[in-house]
C-alpha cells in the first residue's frame, strides 16, 4: 500500500510541476514525417517503428516513461506490486473513454492484455509469458496475476509497447483482420481522421482527453516523404517539424543542425538502446573459436565506423547491454577491452595462435560477409570490414541479398559467416536481451533471435535466475557477471550503441518530456 | 584496311570518339601499373576535396577516387564487352536460323525474341540480378539476356535478303551445306550491320551496368562507375565531385562508342559511301 501512496504523491507533485510551465500555447499543427510509411496502425500487432510513430498518438498504455525511464501514471492513476512479486494492482483514471465515447474500463485492459497482446503482438509473448490471469474485481481496478515473479511487465506497458486497445470493437471478430487496424479507436490525445495512403495520416485532438487541458496541438500531421533529398528539403522549409529516427539522413545534419530555426537531439530513444553487432555463425569453422571472434573484435575500428559512416552519432560498446542501463544498474563496464592501442598487433596474435597462419598471399582464411540488406550505411560498413579484417589476413568477401533471402539465411538455414545487424535492448534486459544468448532462443526460423547459435549454460542459468530476480542488487551481480561471460566468448561482436537523431523546428516544445519519444502521446507538446 | 581507315577519317567526330576510347582502353590497361591495390583500400581522410593531395580527392570512406576511377574503366569495359560478345553470338545464331530457313522455324524463334523484346529491358536486368544475387556473372547473364533480341532481329532482316540472292541459290545448287552456306556466304556479307550494333550494344550495356550498380545490384566486390555514383548520390551537397567525376566518365565513355559506332557505320556502308 505504501508504494502506491508513493506513486499518487508522485503523480501529484508531477502535475503540480507541470502547473508553473503554463506557458504552454494552445493550438497549432504539427507535422511531423515518418519513415517509411507504415502499412497499418495496428500498433498492437506490429512493433514496426512507423507503425507506433503515428499509433501511439491514438492509443494509450497503462504507463508513461519520464526521461529518468521510471514509471509514470497513463492511463492507470496508481499501481502496487504484491510483496512476493504474484500480482500487480493498478488502479485506472476516471472519466476515461474511447475516441467513440464509450467509458473505458478494467474490462478493456483484461481483454487487451490476454487476447491481444500476450496472443498476438510479436514481443507481448516473452513479455507477458508469466501472466497467467487477469482480474477486475470493479470497473477501475486491474489485478495481474503472475506465475512467477515478473518486475520488468512495469517497464512494458507504455502506449507504443502495450497499447489498451477497445474490447467492445474487437470481441468477437479476427483482430488480425479488424478493420482498426487502419482506422484506429484509442483512449488518446488525439483522433484518427483520416489516411491519404502515400501521402499523409491527419490526426485532430481529442476534445474529451481526461488529461483536462491537454492536448495542446489542434492536429498533427504525420507525412511520408520516399525521398530523402526531398526530407531534408522540407525540414529546412519548415514544411515538417520534426522527424526522428534518421529521416533526415546523417549526413545532412551536420549542415542542418547550423540553420538558426533548426536543431538535433539524441534525446527520446533511450527505452529502445539499439545496439550495432556483428552476429557470427559460431557452429561453423573458422568463428568457432573463440580466439578467432575475439580477433575479429580487436581487428575492428568502431570510432572509425562512428566518425565515417554514422557521421558522429552513436558511441563504441562493450557488450551485450547497453550503457543506457547504466542507471538502472544493470551495465558493466569492466569488461575485455576491445578498443586497446595495439589491437590489430593483438588481432593477428590471437589468428596465429588459433592455427590461422597468413599463406603465400598474406590471408589466413576466405569469408563471406553479408551485410544487412538496410541501405547504405550498412553497405559502406560492409566495405569497412572487408578492408578493415584484410589487413589482419582474414580475406572477405561482400554479398548483398534481399531481406527475406537474408532472413533466411541467417535464421533458418544458418548458411553464413558473419553479418551485421542490429538490435533493440529495449526497456529490460529480458526483453531485448535474453533472445540473442539463451540457448532455448536458438529457433530454426524464428527472426531476430540467437541466430549464432550461441550455447552456454551457464549464460542460461544467469539468464534464467535475473527473469525472476526481484532484488536489485542480486540481479544486477547476474547481469554484470553475464556481460563479462559474454564480453570474453563474443558470440556477437559488439560494434556501437546506435545513436538516432530526431530533427526538429525549434518552435516544436515539450517533445522530449517522456523517455518513448516519438513513440510518445505528444499530449504535452505544444508550439511556439 | 587503309581504305577503310580513309573512309572511317572523313568523320571527325568517330576519329575524335576513337581517340577518346583509346584513352579509357589505356586507362584501364595501364591503371593496375599504378593502382595495383584494390580500389576499395582506405587511404587517407575522407572528403577530401580533389586536386589536393589525391588528384580526384578521396570518398566517404577514405577511399582514393581515380583508383576507383581506374579500377571502374576495368569493370565497365569488360562487363560492357563481354556482355556484348554473349548477346551478339546468340542474337546472330536464333536470328540467322530464323532468316536462313523461315517457315516454323522463324516462327518459333521470332515469337520467342519478341517475349524478350516486350519486356522493358532496364526492369528485366534488376529482377535478373536479383534472382540470381549480385554478382559480376549474373549482371553480364542480365545484360546479355535482354540486349540479344535486337541484334537477332536486325540479323534475320540481313539473311532473308541475302536467302533470295544469287550467289546464294548458286551454292545451294551446288550441294553446299547449310551450315557452309551460313558461314561461309550469307554471315560475311552482313558483318558490317552487326559490327555497328555491336558497337553501340557495348555503350548501352556499360549504362545497364551503371544503372545496376547504381541502384545496389552491382557486385559489391568490385569496383565501377555506377557503384561510385550510387553511393556518392547521398553526400551530392557537400561532396560533388565523388558523383560528378564518375558521372563525366561514364558520359564520355558512352559518347565515345558511340561516336565510334557512327563512324564505323558511315565506312562500312556501301550505300553511304559518296555521301
Amino acid at each position: 500500500m505504501k508504494r502506491l501512496v508513493r506513486a499518487a504523491a508522485g503523480a501529484l507533485i508531477l502535475a503540480m510541476a507541470a502547473l508553473p510551465a503554463a506557458a504552454q500555447k494552445k493550438g497549432g499543427t504539427l507535422v511531423m514525417v515518418v519513415l517509411p510509411e507504415p502499412p497499418t496502425l495496428a500498433s498492437y500487432l506490429s512493433t514496426s517503428g512507423p507503425v507506433g510513430q503515428v499509433a501511439a498518438k491514438v492509443y494509450e498504455g497503462l504507463l508513461e516513461y519520464g526521461p529518468d525511464q521510471k514509471p509514470k501514471p497513463g492511463l492507470a492513476k496508481s499501481w502496487e506490486a504484491a510483496a512476493d512479486g504474484r500480482s500487480i494492482t493498478f488502479k485506472l483514471q476516471d472519466g476515461v473513454t474511447w475516441h467513440d465515447g464509450k467509458p473505458f474500463t478494467s474490462a478493456d485492459v483484461k481483454f487487451t492484455l490476454m487476447e491481444v497482446l500476450k496472443k498476438l503482438h510479436p514481443r507481448g509473448g516473452t513479455t507477458f509469458q508469466a501472466l497467467a490471469e487477469v482480474e477486475t474485481p470493479d470497473a477501475s481496478t486491474v489485478v495481474m496475476k503472475l506465475d512467477k515473479p515478473a518486475p520488468y511487465i512495469l517497464s512494458a506497458l507504455s502506449g507504443y509497447e502495450s497499447p489498451m486497445v477497445p474490447k467492445h470493437l474487437f470481441e468477437g471478430s479476427d483482430i488480425r483482420s479488424n478493420p482498426n487496424a487502419n482506422k484506429p479507436v484509442g483512449t488518446g490525445p488525439f483522433k484518427f481522421v483520416s489516411w491519404e495512403r502515400g501521402q499523409y495520416v491527419r490526426l485532430d485532438r481529442n476534445p474529451t482527453y481526461w488529461r483536462k487541458g491537454q492536448p495542446y496541438l489542434d492536429r498533427i500531421v504525420a507525412r511520408f516523404i520516399a525521398d530523402p533529398g526531398t526530407r531534408t528539403a522540407a525540414m529546412e522549409k519548415g514544411e515538417v517539424h520534426y522527424g526522428a529516427f534518421g529521416a533526415v539522413p546523417y549526413v545532412d545534419i551536420p549542415r542542418i543542425r547550423t540553420l538558426p530555426h533548426i536543431d538535433v537531439s539524441t534525446d527520446g530513444y533511450g527505452m529502445i538502446s539499439s545496439l550495432m553487432q556483428l552476429e557470427i555463425n559460431t557452429a561453423k569453422p573458422p568463428f568457432d573459436k573463440v580466439k578467432v571472434r575475439q580477433a575479429v573484435s580487436y581487428a575492428l575500428d568502431r570510432k572509425f565506423m562512428i566518425d565515417n559512416i554514422w557521421f558522429g552519432f552513436g558511441k563504441p560498446s562493450t557488450g551485450p547491454i547497453s550503457s543506457n542501463f547504466q542507471a538502472a544498474g544493470l551495465y558493466e563496464g569492466k569488461v575485455r577491452d576491445y578498443t586497446v592501442k595495439d589491437a590489430v598487433e593483438i588481432a593477428n596474435k590471437l589468428l596465429d595462435e588459433a592455427g590461422y597462419p597468413r599463406g603465400a598471399d598474406g590471408m589466413r582464411f576466405k569469408i563471406v560477409h553479408d551485410m544487412l540488406p538496410y541501405g547504405d550505411e550498412w553497405r559502406r560498413l560492409g566495405e569497412y570490414i572487408k578492408q578493415a579484417l584484410g589487413n589482419v589476413g582474414i580475406d572477405v568477401t561482400l554479398r548483398y541479398e534481399d531481406v527475406p533471402t537474408w532472413l533466411k539465411r541467417i535464421f533458418t538455414d544458418y548458411d553464413y559467416n558473419i553479418t551485421s545487424t542490429f538490435y533493440y535492448n529495449l526497456a529490460d534486459p529480458v526483453m531485448g536481451v535474453h533472445r540473442q544468448y539463451h540457448s532455448s532462443m536458438i529457433r530454426k526460423g524464428t527472426v531476430f533471435v540467437n541466430g549464432s547459435r550461441y550455447s552456454n549454460p551457464a549464460v542460461d542459468k544467469l539468464l534464467d535466475e535475473a527473469t525472476v530476480e526481484t532484488d536489485p542488487a542480486k540481479r544486477a551481480q547476474q547481469y554484470s557477471q553475464f556481460q563479462k561471460i559474454l564480453a570474453e566468448d563474443v558470440p556477437l561482436i559488439f560494434m556501437t550503441e546506435m545513436q538516432f537523431a530526431t530533427v526538429f523546428n525549434k518552435k516544436v516544445k515539450g517533445a522530449f518530456d517522456d523517455a518513448l519519444g516519438v513513440y510518445s502521446s505528444f499530449a504535452g507538446v505544444w508550439m511556439e | 584496311m587503309i581504305a577503310f581507315w580513309h573512309l572511317f577519317r572523313r568523320n571527325r567526330a568517330a576519329v575524335f570518339g576513337l581517340a577518346l576510347l583509346g584513352l579509357v582502353l589505356l586507362l584501364a590497361a595501364a591503371g593496375p601499373l599504378f593502382y595495383p591495390e584494390s580500389a576499395f583500400k582506405l587511404v587517407d581522410k575522407p572528403f577530401q576535396a580533389p586536386f589536393g593531395h589525391w588528384l580526384l580527392g578521396t570518398d566517404m570512406l577514405g577511399r582514393d577516387v581515380l583508383a576507383g576511377l581506374v579500377h571502374g574503366a576495368r569493370t565497365s569495359l569488360l562487363i560492357g564487352l563481354v556482355a556484348t560478345f554473349v548477346a551478339a553470338t546468340f542474337g546472330v545464331v536464333m536470328g540467322g536460323l530464323a532468316g536462313y530457313y523461315g517457315g516454323w522455324i522463324d516462327d518459333l524463334l521470332m515469337r520467342t525474341t519478341e517475349l524478350f523484346q516486350t519486356i522493358p529491358s532496364f526492369i528485366f536486368a534488376i529482377v535478373l540480378v536479383a534472382v540470381l544475387s549480385p554478382s559480376i556473372e549474373s549482371v553480364v547473364i542480365a545484360i546479355a539476356v535482354v540486349s540479344w533480341p535486337a541484334m537477332a532481329r536486325l540479323v534475320r532482316g540481313e539473311f532473308m535478303a541475302l536467302r533470295g540472292r544469287e550467289f546464294v541459290q548458286a551454292s545451294v545448287a551446288q550441294g553446299m551445306s547449310d551450315a557452309k552456306i551460313i558461314l561461309v556466304q550469307i554471315l560475311p556479307n552482313c558483318l558490317s550491320p552487326i559490327i555497328v550494333t555491336g558497337s553501340l550494344m557495348v555503350a548501352t550495356a556499360i549504362l545497364i551496368e551503371s544503372g545496376l550498380s547504381f541502384l545496389g545490384l552491382g557486385d559489391p566486390n568490385v569496383m565501377s562507375w555506377g557503384f561510385m555514383i550510387g553511393a556518392g548520390r547521398g553526400v551530392l551537397r557537400s561532396a560533388w565531385w565523388l558523383c560528378a567525376i564518375p558521372g563525366l566518365a561514364i558520359l564520355l565513355t558512352v559518347l565515345a562508342i558511340n561516336l565510334v559506332g557512327e563512324g564505323l557505320n558511315d565506312a562500312l556502308n556501301p550505300r553511304l559511301r559518296e555521301r
